[in-house]
């Protein structure tokens, strides 16, 4: 499932909020140049664990090492080497493209960023963006851009949150193939989280199902499917979402008649 | 500490600063029309008579100095505030950048700012008023660095509490600022201020900066006494509220805030 030095890897992790569990103990390895999609119903866990995994949330406990790095403490050495994307996050306003390029080129440490973003710019086939300012693009634009600024450094693990959510099916295609395109020419891990189930298919090699913040199921899109005895992925996912359900219902009726524990047995 | 991150990080609120007129209001608009209003009330009160003469000039280098802290504030807060408002914060702590490099990026940036600032209030001050603060000398400077440094030191503090509380707490950035400005002697001296005020001014470092300033205009030698205090003081609020700042930094990190600006 993973080789010996993965980029991610993730033991024991454990973040609550409040009363809450968010995660409850999840052990996650991504292998170097590996694709795996992270996937859950809403609520599952999914975003908390990404910004574990990036060191922005810091977990209850657990460890996290991060391409070779433990986190928290080499956080920056370990971010040099990631780039992350997501899908409902803007880039800056104010900021044209290429500003902002290079700008996130600086805070990626690359010294002479401009032969590294006309490349970059060249490559993605948007120099037609480059002057336009940030907040002009469209959804896909800025994804697009985004994941420009993401990979800039060439990092060893991409991270994207929901990369295709709200783009149009030819966009989001479009959007696949690129990051297909630079995980071949670049050797990056990607680690995906999307609630399309045909993209996880299309992008990923390995899935992780997550559901109530454990890890529910580990394997590829076909194990999984037939672990949950389902045709497809999305029928794992549907079966994975339909148990947090029920057990999310068990639970509030337990909490109200006071047999949590026993409820369950 | 990266140079190429600080240089990225200069590079973007210079670009932001560039593309944004109103943001040219920090450094230009609203410290004119301060020193316009306070120099013409010093003025009034100095030509009503003789023993008033020294109220002009007070009050405007008091407030030129007040701005002096004002902007080296207000290029921290507004600057960490400036990736809230564009909703950034997420893209920026999944870059190298440590939060140190970033403080120090907008810290510098603020610099560059203030230079502007005080060129402008300078420049206003002589062609309105015939008042040129160079003229008190180079004891202005340890002054000026003093008041940087709070300005720096309240930053953190207000820094501190928007990671907290949200954006909602970016009131307090100047509302700090003001409850300083009313505490700290900028105009006269602090035992001016009702009793129990006072004691409580008499402490503040910026109050005793504001002190080394007036012995300044009133021709006297450079009171290094204050200053020193001052310094003192000045360092430990930098220190408190730079700690004050990691620790709700963790707090930020620890119950995802994060996702608020996301």
């Amino acid at each position: 499932m993973s080789g010996p030095n993965p980029v991610v890897r993730a033991r024991a992790v454990v973040k609550r909020f409040g009363a809450k569990t968010a995660v409850g103990g999840v052990d996650l390895d991504v292998a170097p140049a590996e694709r795996v999609g992270l996937l859950g119903p809403n609520g599952a866990g999914k975003t908390t664990t990404l910004l574990m995994l990036l060191g922005v949330v810091t977990p209850d406990s657990g460890s996290i090492d991060l391409v070779g790095h433990r986190l928290p403490r080499h956080r920056t050495k370990a971010l040099a080497r990631v780039g992350f994307v997501a899908g409902y996050l803007p880039l800056p306003e104010n900021l044209k493209v290429r500003e902002a390029l290079t700008i996130f080129a600086g805070f990626y440490g690359i010294r002479r960023p401009q032969p590294v973003i006309d490349a970059a710019i060249d490559r993605f086939g948007i120099a037609h963006l480059a002057d336009q300012q940030s907040r002009e693009l469209s959804s896909g634009q800025r994804t697009l851009v985004s994941i420009v600024k993401s990979t800039l450094h060439r990092p060893d693990l991409l991270v994207l949150d929901e990369p295709t959510a709200s783009l149009d099916p030819d966009v989001a295609g479009r959007v696949r193939t690129t990051m297909l395109e630079i995980h071949r020419e670049t050797g990056a891990a990607l680690l995906v989280t999307s609630h399309n189930m045909r993209e996880v298919e299309t992008l990923c090699e390995r899935v992780v199902i997550l559901s109530q913040g454990t890890v529910a199921a580990d394997g590829t899109p076909s194990e999984v499917a037939a672990a949950f005895d389902t045709d497809d992925l999305e029928g794992a996912f549907l079966e994975v979402a339909f148990r947090a359900r029920h057990a999310g219902a068990d639970d509030r009726l337990g909490d109200a008649s006071g047999e949590h524990e026993g409820f369950h047995r | 500490m990266s140079l190429v991150r600080l240089r990225a990080i200069v590079q973007r609120h210079w670009i932001v600063l560039r593309r944004a007129p109103h943001r040219w209001f920090e450094i230009s608009f609203w410290p004119v029309m301060d020193v316009l209003l306070w120099g013409s009330l010093g003025a009034f009160v100095a030509q009503e008579n003789e023993s008033s003469r020294a109220g002009a000039p007070y009050l405007l280098a008091g407030m030129v100095m007040f701005w002096t802290f004002t902007q080296a504030q207000f290029a921290i807060a507004l600057g960490v505030n400036e990736e809230t408002w564009t909703r950034n914060i997420l893209n920026v702590l999944t870059t190298p950048v440590r939060e140190i490099e970033y403080v120090v990026g907008i810290a510098v940036f603020g610099l560059l700012k203030l230079a502007a600032c005080l060129a402008t209030l300078t420049i206003t001050t002589i062609v309105f008023f015939g008042f040129d603060l160079s003229d008190v000398g180079w004891g202005v400077i340890p002054i000026v660095m003093l008041l940087v440094i709070n300005g720096w030191a309240l930053a953190m503090l207000t820094v501190g509490m928007v990671l907290r509380f949200g954006q909602s707490a970016e009131i307090l950035i100047w509302g700090f600022n003001y409850a300083l400005m009313a505490f700290s002697g900028v105009f006269f001296p602090s035992e001016y201020l009702p009793d129990l005020l006072a004691k409580v001014a008499g402490v503040l470092p910026t109050t005793l900066a504001f002190k080394a300033l007036r012995a300044l205009l009133d021709g006297n030698p450079l009171p290094w006494g204050t200053l020193g205090w001052s310094l003192v003081g000045s360092v430990i609020a930098l220190l408190l509220t730079t700690s004050f700042a990691a620790w709700l930094l963790r707090m930020f990190r620890r119950r995802g805030f994060v996702t608020r600006y996301s």
